[in-house]
């Protein structure tokens, strides 16, 4: 530690091209790690060879049939994670401005949150059948709490100096909601926005493989069904792909969204 | 420059010269530009200078935590490679180990460094307890440093440093995060604990940062001034007023004058620096 | 204050809780939908029985063993790759490249290599719990204080005796928040892992509360004992977490500022 503060790192372009040369060497490596292993075991239904997953890939691409399963678990993730912020947010300002509020929505919040989205899936099975009601309810309940937590948690951590500074200038209490309370409150909400995201993909991923007749999760449990395990790893790929940068994405709108505020948050 | 010659100096800075290159844009920034410097053994020297004048990082260099880019930095002759046991430091923000009781930090040093080696636990316990002690923390041995104030964080730094009996005691900074009162205590028992009243050949060298040029003098046998953009020692003064000092030694008016000159140094250094800081970036403290 | 303020905290579930049941009430004497009487009536059964603790018992043991395999080379690595820059440069790129992949996602693999057992359960545990102990453990490391790294050095205390007294126990709260994440998300994924062994294993009895639940569901219907596997999943959930703070307080107990 004591020694790298002196070693003196190189200029920014050169260190970004240096971390670019590092990840394609580490990935090179495992892919030949990969490759050895592979032949080593010599059953491609077990452990396909990277090359041939590659292939794959590239077919479930250019066929179309990639951009179908994609699309119907992007819309299905879309769909919940707004029906998530619309009704977490709220409900979170609700709670987080007024105590009466969440004297009352508190114990309910706490009894269901520790019940993850996934232990919901037998018994959502019973109520709505295998289809797209199934995973749009999983998805919705596993992104409400971080939305409603972090919205109620940064509501009430805004600075009560700032609240008086509002009072002392004479503006209403609505004016103060939206204009001081909201804004202290938006990296919270937005940290609160990518865990929801996260646990979106996972429980997505979990819902589909078990009640869903369509979607990415869907397709790695048909393929392996089939015993096309390079299929399976493609589109295992892909779901990562996609989680990667839906984060991406939210990490770049928090930054956007939030320039002054420095905390990234801690990603689950 | 007052360069006085009996039994060899403790420490040398020769021909020493520290740059830093900025992460991003690459650029060089001078902290410290050819410092000579000679600390004789049992010397209490105090480095002042405002911030940005690379004193830290003199006082880093003695340490052995950084290298300098240029020049030597010796003790006893020996070229300084790296940290070691001889040459102990105190923090200004105490850098105490958290999880560990004041007795426990106090221990660190002599239960896993070079200085223990050699000593049964009872006897390491009995020295722990008598620096605890010395810096007049016990009772409070068995707490934790977040339950401290921090002139009592202080002390047990101090407490760190004394019991594992280093050669060379550095200094940074140390008092610059307490209130004035609990300063100036600590300042007076600073001086005790270093054997002030005792006899000349027992004292430890210690080299002090400090900004407050009031404790530079109050402390020191030598006050070195320092100028920053590049960090530069621009003089070295002696400070002559008899020991021990005590609170009638801040009235006397050599004290006065000490102070009032070393304020003139640095006043001239600060609008130099001013009016040149456009150009010069900022080197680091 | 809090003494006036309780009796609303009872108000919304009591309140749902009364109008659940009722509403099972009007309900044809063959519904199956689950009425909270009913609930309760079969929690008294599934625990009397010892049902209900063998697969929580079950699952936890899994949780537990994917935990340590996971935990202790994570635990190992992240010191490394926090104190050695190199080894993070050489390792960082791979352990981002697999950290999107979400653990269900891989259960189908899991499948394919280690059948519908343990092992397969335990293996998804393990790759979710990975990636949040990993990536705190470094964290953790490179949050160190250096003064306090530099502290010791003056002291005259060696570089590896260092990682072990200075590294790791300031790292250790920043590692406990990976724990605590870890096993959240491992206790789900068991679930997850569970239930879908049962639907998709073509019924290889692995047992574990998942696949309780999966029967449950898919051979009996029994909705009252699956509300209370869903509510014995949350109550271990909760016990883990609290067990885990209270065991952090006890390690650390210098570290207020920490919680």
């Amino acid at each position: 530690m004591a020694r790298a503060a002196d070693s003196g790192a190189p200029p920014g372009r050169q260190w970004r091209q240096s971390t670019v040369l590092l990840y394609l060497r580490s990935l090179l490596a495992l892919a030949i790690i990969w490759s050895l292993i592979a032949l080593w075991v010599g059953n491609h239904v077990i452990l396909p060879q990277p090359t041939s997953v590659a292939y794959e890939l590239f077919r479930l691409i250019a066929s179309g049939e990639m951009l179908v399963h994609a699309a119907v678990s992007l819309w299905r993730l879309a769909l919940s994670y707004a029906l998530a912020a619309l009704i977490g947010i709220p409900l979170g300002l609700l709670m987080g401005l007024w105590p009466w509020a969440s004297d009352l929505l508190d114990p309910v919040v706490e009894i269901l949150r520790p019940i993850s989205g996934i232990a919901w899936i037998p018994l959502a099975l019973f109520i709505f059948g295998i289809g797209n009601e199934l995973p749009i309810f999983i998805i919705t309940y596993v992104a409400l709490f971080p939305f409603l937590l972090n919205t109620m948690a940064g509501v009430r951590a805004t600075d009560r100096t700032l609240v008086r500074a509002a009072r002392t200038m004479g503006v209403d209490q609505r004016t103060i909601v939206r204009h001081v309370m909201i804004p202290s409150a938006l990296p919270q909400i937005l940290t609160g926005a990518r865990i929801a995201g996260g646990a979106a993909w996972m429980s997505l991923v979990a819902a589909e493989l078990i009640g869903a007749p369509s979607g990415l999760g869907f397709a790695i449990e048909w393929y392996r069904q089939l015993l096309m395990t390079p299929k399976v790893i493609a589109v295992i790929v892909v779901i990562s792909l996609l989680g990667y940068l839906t984060d991406r994405g939210l990490r770049w709108l928090q930054q956007r969204l939030t320039p002054w505020s420095t905390g990234i948050g801690a990603n689950p | 420059m007052s360069q006085p010659v009996p039994s060899g100096p403790k420490l040398r800075l020769d021909g020493v010269r520290k740059t830093f290159t900025v992460p991003r844009s690459g650029a060089t920034v001078v902290a410290v530009e050819t410092a000579d410097l000679t600390i004789e053994a049992g010397e209490f020297l105090t480095i002042v200078g405002p911030s940005g004048c690379g004193k830290s990082t003199i006082l880093n260099m003695l340490a052995g935590l950084e290298l300098p880019t240029e020049g030597t930095v010796a003790m006893d002759g020996r070229t300084i490679t790296g940290p070691a046991a001889e040459r102990g430091m105190v923090f200004q923000d105490y850098a105490l180990f958290p999880w560990k009781t004041v007795f426990e930090n106090v221990e660190f040093g002599l239960r896993y460094g070079p200085h223990g080696k050699g000593l049964s636990t009872a006897e390491r316990r009995r020295r722990v307890a008598r620096c605890v002690e010395l810096v007049g923390l016990g009772g409070s041995e068995q707490k934790y440093p977040h339950e401290l104030s921090g002139g009592m964080r202080q002390r047990c730094g101090i407490a760190r440093l004394v019991a594992n009996e280093p050669d060379v005691l550095l200094m940074d900074e140390p008092f610059a995060a307490l209130d004035a009162q609990t300063r100036i205590i600590l300042q007076e028992e600073l001086l005790r604990i270093w054997g002030e009243t005792g006899n000349r050949a027992e004292r430890r060298t210690v080299v002090f940062i400090t900004h407050a040029i009031d404790e530079a003098v109050f402390l020191s046998d030598r006050v070195v001034v320092m100028s920053a953009h590049p960090g530069r020692i621009i003089e070295v003064l002696d400070v002559g007023l008899p020991r021990p000092r005590t609170d009638a030694t801040r009235t006397r008016p050599e004290f006065q004058a000490l102070s009032q000159a070393i304020w003139n140094l640095i006043r001239d250094e600060v609008y130099r620096a001013a009016t040149a800081a456009g150009s010069a970036g900022g080197a680091r403290d | 204050m809090s003494t006036r303020r309780w009796p609303r905290y009872f108000i919304l579930p009591l309140g749902l809780l009364v109008l659940w049941q009722l509403w099972g009430m009007t309900l044809p004497a063959r519904s199956r939908a689950p009425v909270p009487l009913d609930v309760l009536a079969s929690a008294v059964d599934l625990i009397a029985s010892g049902r209900l603790p063998m697969a929580l018992l079950q699952s936890l043991g899994r949780v537990g063993l994917g935990f340590l395999v996971a935990g202790s080379i994570a635990l190992v690595l992240g010191l490394l790759m926090g104190f050695f820059r190199p080894v993070e440069r050489n390792l960082d790129p791979i352990i981002e490249s697999f950290r999107p992949v979400a653990p269900i996602a891989l259960l189908p693999l899991a499948i394919l290599w280690l059948g519908t057992g343990t092992p397969a359960a335990v293996f998804i545990v393990a790759y979710a719990a990975f990636f949040p102990m990993i990536v705190n453990t470094i964290a953790g490391v490179k949050g160190v204080e250096r003064r306090l790294v530099q502290a010791a050095q003056t002291l005259g205390v060696p570089q590896l005796t260092i990682l072990r007294t200075v590294v790791l126990p300031a790292a250790l709260p920043s590692i406990f928040i990976g724990v605590r994440l870890a096993m959240g998300l491992a206790w789900m994924s068991i679930i997850a892992a569970e239930l879908a062994v049962g639907s998709k294993g073509g019924g290889g009895g692995s047992g574990g509360v998942g696949e309780m639940m999966f029967v449950f569901y898919a051979y009996y219907i029994e909705l009252d004992s699956i509300v209370v596997c869903m509510i014995a999943v949350g109550l271990v959930a909760l016990a883990i977490d609290h067990g885990l703070r209270w065991l952090q307080r006890w390690l650390m107990p210098w570290a207020e500022q920490y919680r």
